[in-house]
Formats: C-alpha cells, sequence, structure tokens
C-alpha cells in the first residue's frame, strides 16, 4: 500500500490465463480432471475443448448450461464453442454483468496438437482480451511413456516443451525405470527456464500452475526470477546462473539460453535488434521474455513475445536488486545463440557477454 | 452462450468485485446513510480521520478513523437540529471543515454552512454559520473547500428569487479568511432564472426537469481564475472568476435535451486538456437511463467537444434491481494532501452499479479497470446498494458510501 503513480498499473489489473498443453496423450485429461475437483480451484474459470472427455461428476455440480458448469468447489468450467476467442470475451462480458462466478483467473486446455503461440498471439493482437487478460505461463504436459519419441518426431511436441513456462512430467508411475530421468534430462537441454514437477496419477499442486508471470509493475524480485528463472528455485538466488547450458546433443533443433548485456539499452537500438530478429527469424523465435535496462527508465523493462509478435514492453516501478543488466532467455529453433548476439551487436546495440 | 445459467444470474444479494478487494465495512453505528460529502483529514496526530456527510436527518457527519484501512474506527457521530435539514457536502482543509446546509422546503433553517474547528476529531468546535436562507431558499446543496480561503458552493441566498422554485442553488464564492466572518464576494446564476432578469427563462426539460441550479462547483489552484461548475438541466459551465465580484461564463456545454439532464460535476485534467463531466442519476429502475460519465476535449476554451463516454455496467443487469443505477459522484482529485490525485485513473460511484475505475489513458477509448458492488445492504430500503460518493486516498485506498444503510466500504485498488 506504498503510495505509487496515479497510473493503471499495466499487469495487476488483467486477469492472468495459464494455458495447458500437451501432446495427444500426454495426460491433460487426467490432469484437468483432478484440477476440477481440487479445492483451489474455487475461483477459477476452466475452458476446455469438450465436457463429454472431462466426465464431471453430478454430484459435483452446483448449476450447469450446455456450455457451463459451475462446480461445488466454486470452479466455473466452460467448453469452448466456437473459438477461444469469443469464448473469452463472453466470459469476461458474463462476469461483470454478475451472471457467472468472480472468476480471478483462468486455466486454458489447448488441443494435443495445438500449437500453442497462435493462443499467446490471441491473447497479445485482440485489442478487448489484451485489455483484460494477461498470460500467465504456459503449461506443457510431457509424458514420461512417450514423450522422448514425440519430442524426436512430432514437430508441435518439441515446440510445446520449448516456450513451456511449467513443465508437468506425467505417467512417471506406468513408465519403464530411468524414464523420468531421460526425460528430464532431455528438458534440461531443450528448455531449462521451465521449471519442471512430475505427477503421479495427474495430480499436481494447482500453485504450481498459476502465478508465474510478473503480476504487478511493483513486482518484487522473487516473482520475476520465479518468472524468468525458476530452476534457480531451491537454489541459493543465482546460483542456476553459474550454469552452463550444454550445447547439442541429440540433433536437437531447439536450443535455449540466457543472453546478458552490462550496458544500458536506448529504447530504439533493442527494438531495432528484435525487429530485425523478428522480421529475419520469426518463426524460428519461439519464445523471448526478459528484463531489459533501457536508459531513462525508471526500472527494468519487461519484454515477452512468442515468434514475431511481442506483448507491449512493461516498465516495471523499481529495480529490485543492484545487479542492472539486461537479461533476456531465447528459446530458438535452429538459432545459434552467437547469431543473436551478433545481431544486437550488428544494430549498433551493446556486445552481449554470456552468463 | 446467450442464456443466463441457472441459479447464478445477477442478484442483489452477490458481491461483484474486480480489481478492487474489500478491507473494511463499517456501518456507522446503524446510521449507515451517506451524502457526497466525503474529506480526509491527516491529523497531527498523524491519524487520517476520514468525515462523512450524511445523506439525511438524524444524523449530521461521522468521523471514521481510517489509518488502519482493516479496522475503522467512529471517533464522533453528531446530530443535526431538526429533521428537515440535511448536511450531504462538506469538505476539509487542514485543521478546518465546511459543512452545508439544505432544508426540505423554502425559508426554514439552518440553511447554509458551519465552519469547525476539527484540531481534536472527537471534539469538532463550532466557529461560524453562513447564514443562506431566505423566502426562496433551501440553503446550500454542495460545498467545495480546498484552500482554507475561500468556500465555493452551490445554494440560495435571502436576496434571490428564481424564475422557477426548482432554480433556487446558484453559484456563490464565500470569503473565509476570517472564518469567524464568513462573506460573500461573488456569485453567477444562469440567466434568466432570476427574477428580474432581462434574458427569458430557459425552457424546461420537458421529461426530466431538474432545475437550473449549480451541483458541484469546483475550482483548483492550478487555475485559480476556473470554476467549473456541474448546473443540472444546464449542463457544464466553466466560468472565468479572475474577479471573483464578476464571474464571466467562458464555455457552456448542453447535451439535455436530447439527454436526461442532470449535469453534476466537472472534473477537469489540466495536463491532459479534458474535462471529465459526470451526471446524476435520480429516478429509480432506469427512468432516466442514461446517466453517464463523460469525456470532454477542452483544447479550445470556449467550445468544448465530448469525445467519449466511459464504458457502463450492462444496464440490464443493474437497472432493475432496485434503486438508482447511472452515473453520479467522481473522485475529484481533491488539492489538498491525503487525496489521490490522477488524471488517467478515474473513480466514480453508479448506485446500484457500485464504485467503478476507469483508465483514460487514451481519452477516445476509456477502460473500465476495476468495480466493487456490493450486496445490498441489510435493511435498505432500495433492495439494493446504492454506492453514492467516493473518495480515494493517497494509498490507493477507495473510501465509498452507500446512501441508504451500508455506510462506509474501504477497499483495496490492485490495478
Amino acid at each position: 500500500m506504498r503510495s505509487s503513480p496515479p497510473t493503471r498499473d499495466p499487469l495487476a489489473g488483467k486477469l492472468p490465463v495459464s494455458l495447458i498443453t500437451g501432446f495427444l496423450g500426454s495426460g491433460k485429461t487426467t490432469l484437468l480432471k483432478r484440477l476440477l475437483r481440487d479445492p483451489g480451484m474455487n475461483r477459477a474459470a476452466v475452458i476446455i475443448n469438450e465436457f463429454g472427455e472431462v466426465g464431471i461428476d453430478h454430484e459435483l455440480v452446483a448449476s450447469s448450461s450446455e456450455q457451463m458448469t459451475l462446480l461445488a468447489n466454486g470452479c466455473l468450467c466452460c467448453s469452448v464453442r466456437t473459438d477461444l476467442q469469443e469464448t473469452l470475451r463472453e466470459l469476461f462480458i458474463r462476469r461483470r454483468a454478475g451472471e457467472v462466478i468472480d472468476f480471478d483467473r483462468v486455466f486454458v486446455e489447448t488441443t494435443g496438437l495445438a500449437d500453442p503461440v497462435p493462443v499467446l498471439h490471441t491473447l497479445q493482437t485482440d485489442g478487448m482480451l489484451g485489455a483484460q487478460y494477461r498470460l500467465d505461463c504456459v503449461v506443457t504436459l510431457v509424458d514420461a511413456v512417450n514423450g522422448l519419441r514425440n519430442l524426436d518426431d512430432a514437430p508441435e511436441a518439441a515446440k510445446q516443451a520449448a516456450v513451456a513456462d511449467r513443465i508437468v512430467i506425467t505417467k512417471g508411475d506406468i513408465a519403464a525405470p530411468g524414464a523420468v530421468e531421460s526425460i528430464e534430462a532431455r528438458l534440461e537441454e531443450m528448455n531449462p527456464y521451465a521449471a519442471r514437477t512430475v505427477a503421479v496419477n495427474g495430480e499436481v499442486e494447482v500453485a504450481f500452475l498459476r502465478d508465474v508471470g510478473p503480476r504487478s509493475a511493483r513486482a518484487a524480485a522473487g516473482d520475476l526470477e520465479r518468472w524468468l528463472a525458476p530452476s534457480g528455485e531451491g537454489h541459493p538466488e543465482g546460483a542456476y546462473l553459474g550454469r552452463r547450458v550444454r550445447a547439442g546433443g541429440h540433433d536437437a533443433a531447439i536450443k535455449s539460453f540466457c543472453l546478458w548485456f552490462d550496458q544500458p539499452f536506448t529504447w530504439d537500438g533493442f527494438s531495432a535488434a528484435v525487429q530485425l530478429l523478428t522480421s529475419l527469424r520469426g518463426p524460428d523465435l519461439l519464445r523471448v521474455k526478459g528484463l531489459v535496462n533501457v536508459t531513462g527508465e525508471r526500472g527494468p523493462v519487461l519484454v515477452q513475445g512468442a515468434q514475431h509478435v511481442f506483448h507491449p514492453p512493461v516498465t516495471l516501478e523499481a529495480w529490485a536488486g543492484d545487479d542492472r543488466r539486461s537479461r533476456i532467455v531465447f528459446i530458438t529453433r535452429n538459432i545459434a545463440r552467437e547469431a543473436i548476439e551478433a545481431v544486437f551487436a550488428a544494430v549498433g546495440a551493446l556486445s552481449a557477454q554470456s552468463a | 452462450m446467450a442464456s443466463t445459467l441457472p441459479g447464478i444470474g445477477a442478484r442483489p444479494d452477490q458481491t461483484l468485485a474486480l480489481n478492487m478487494k474489500l478491507l473494511s465495512h463499517h456501518e456507522l453505528q446503524g446510521f449507515g446513510g451517506i451524502g457526497e460529502g466525503m474529506g480526509m483529514q491527516l491529523a497531527r496526530d498523524g491519524r487520517r480521520i476520514l468525515w462523512l456527510a450524511h445523506e439525511s436527518a438524524p444524523k449530521n457527519f461521522t468521523a471514521v478513523d481510517v489509518t488502519d484501512p482493516k479496522s475503522p474506527r467512529v471517533v464522533v457521530q453528531t446530530e443535526l437540529p431538526h429533521a428537515k435539514v440535511r448536511s450531504n457536502s462538506l469538505d476539509v482543509v487542514g485543521d478546518v471543515m465546511a459543512v452545508a446546509y439544505q432544508t426540505s422546503a423554502v425559508g426554514m433553517k439552518p440553511a447554509g454552512f458551519d465552519l469547525f474547528d476539527i484540531s481534536t476529531p472527537e471534539k469538532p468546535k463550532l466557529i461560524s454559520h453562513f447564514d443562506a436562507s431566505g423566502p426562496h431558499s433551501r440553503g446550500a446543496h454542495a460545498v467545495w473547500f480546498v484552500d482554507g480561503e475561500y468556500v465555493h458552493m452551490a445554494s440560495g441566498a435571502a436576496d434571490f428569487q428564481p424564475t422557477h422554485p426548482s432554480d433556487d442553488q446558484f453559484y456563490r464564492i464565500i470569503d473565509v479568511r476570517r472564518p469567524s466572518k464568513p462573506e460573500e464576494v461573488g456569485r453567477w446564476w444562469m440567466p434568466g432564472t432570476r427574477v428580474g432578469d432581462s434574458t427569458p427563462p430557459p425552457p424546461r426539460h420537458p421529461q426530466f426537469d431538474s432545475g437550473f441550479r449549480a451541483h458541484n462547483t469546483n475550482v483548483f489552484p492550478q487555475r485559480p481564475d476556473r470554476a467549473y461548475v456541474g448546473y443540472i438541466s444546464g449542463g457544464a459551465v466553466i466560468l472565468d472568476i479572475a474577479d471573483k465580484s464578476h464571474p464571466k461564463a467562458i464555455a457552456h456545454w448542453r447535451y439535455s435535451p436530447p439527454y436526461t439532464g442532470f449535469t453534476h460535476t466537472v472534473l477537469p485534467l489540466f495536463t491532459r486538456d479534458l474535462l471529465i463531466v459526470s451526471d446524476e442519476c435520480v429516478y429509480n429502475d432506469g427512468k432516466d437511463w442514461p446517466k453517464l460519465v463523460w469525456v470532454v476535449d477542452a483544447r479550445v476554451e470556449g467550445n468544448p467537444v465530448p469525445i467519449s463516454t466511459f464504458p457502463m455496467p450492462p444496464v440490464r443487469a443493474f437497472a432493475r434491481e432496485g434503486g438508482r443505477f447511472g452515473a453520479h459522484n467522481l473522485h475529484e482529485n481533491l488539492p489538498v494532501p491525503g487525496s489521490w490525485k490522477s488524471e488517467e485513473v478515474i473513480v466514480g460511484t453508479f448506485f446500484g452499479g457500485g464504485v467503478r475505475a476507469f483508465d483514460v489513458a487514451n481519452p477516445y477509448q476509456p477502460q473500465e479497470i476495476a468495480y466493487f458492488v456490493p450486496p445490498a445492504p441489510r435493511l435498505s430500503r432500495a433492495g439494493a446498494i446504492q454506492l453514492n460518493d467516493v473518495y480515494v486516498d493517497d494509498r490507493r485506498l477507495v473510501y465509498t458510501v452507500d446512501r441508504f444503510a451500508g455506510g462506509l466500504y474501504v477497499l483495496e485498488m490492485t490495478v
């Protein structure tokens, strides 16, 4: 409740959206079934593909219509009728009219084959949705039985894991011995910036799936760390920084790395570099997220994007600590770290230095 | 998804909230009907005292210690001398408070305003009374007092005979630099509303005639030579008050009819060349819908141009729950310590529509960013919440009051 500028907080007022994605057979339905019964889902809205699949028990239903069901735990479950945009808009309008509960977060199930990136784009390019909702996180389910093969064979599966902020490893209990370890190792190579957990029988803490993205322009250091580098969790702060991301391994086209920049950017310099990258290699920039030190701004500028679409940048109110270096996580397909460093150097932005 | 879910439609007993969190609720000792006077005192002992004017008798005003917003405490609650007078409006500057008095009929007393010394909040001491009673006067409806020197108000006067009985309250400037002896230094009324004017009386609104009279009369230190006046049926008026003894109208924006009248507040956003103009809903059940908040381009002072209105909550969800539904008071960026001042986020009350915050960073497309609609208060005669006024303090806390029974709601705005 400290005093703050009399303007709208660009983050705090928006309803957080968690996207739940995972390849066919990765256990999304099992996880959703559990989630819909979890007391922690009070005041959550869950948008699923089909009611039939999830099989909501009669005794759990408080009231329902064709496309919406209010569950006994206070969770509002609705099915996508035409498209997700329409469903999210309708939900907000009905919330405002008092026709549905005052839900304070949304979980969206994407279809198994779906590329999650267009859904990310929807949230930032649709004016009305962008005003009311914000992406909180992408949660990707990877199953320990077939996951490794899917990552190799199915580009959608690899992409889902690459863009994740959170990864849930499923079916560990029925997989061959060592399978969980192998898939963990593979995911660590692809996307070490996503926190991972292993679900048993589809059970996962609701807390793992929410409150990942910064919730306010007054975000605390811990919140930013949780979003940008959750693998540091549980270690002394910043311990992950020293960890070298292993290069190569398999024939993995997907790479993740964090670039650090000692000198502040001008906004023009930074955006020129990003524009060059997106115009040359947009489709292969699977996910970019970071905190940028921009000359003249009071706090770090939070940037994030997927492929060619970036969210509007948000200036946070203050730096959380002494370290004012810019730091940007890139998850790319067939783009080497050096190539991105070269772009930043070439546009006259300051030379990139590795962690 | 056209149909309403069975059992979970909008109901007067439900709370609706977005980006506003209830910290506390105080029923004010059973007298929870509050008017449109809210002022915050930063007391010398460090307390924050919120002063509230009641909607109607028997209570005059109530002071609430809101230092800890989670546990507000009533500090003092005072009585009116009789049941046919109401205070409705007050303002606080330092340790001095002005309280309006309006009677239910002309010719009664007390009609005008009191000045109180509130340096000891528990014991308000009367400094003086300014008498505005008269054969055609009901006294003062609203006061604006932010500089410690002048009270600007909507009031009748002993020497003022209106051409129509509803046009009795006009704009008056009272010098209170000697608090024990307040004196009128200037006045303005809409031409044609006083007997003896050379201008003929203005035509009445055919359906919603609430009078050609002043409501809020705001003057800010950024423009001490301007008064921003909501003139009810007469629309929004900007007056040049460089010479307080001769206010001159330099802009007059009228939009009713076709709209349904009752211009209430004209709030200038100086750094943005905008005016935020609010109507007041004065009929139940949506009869005078739409009552709006307007965004007006004020770059050319003499030619105000409306460019947008605040997106209103859905009329079908609220209008028939009971009582009024539509715009009313705004947080007016009071130029005093303790008050929140924003030229981008505007907070207002909408009776049954609750309290709502809007982002006007883009003045052509204001966005609703927060709201709180409490359930109908116990014993409220309206059957639904009727949030009447709002004050936002510099801790981003929102104080809002019910017109009939609910008292004070303290909210944290998280947006």
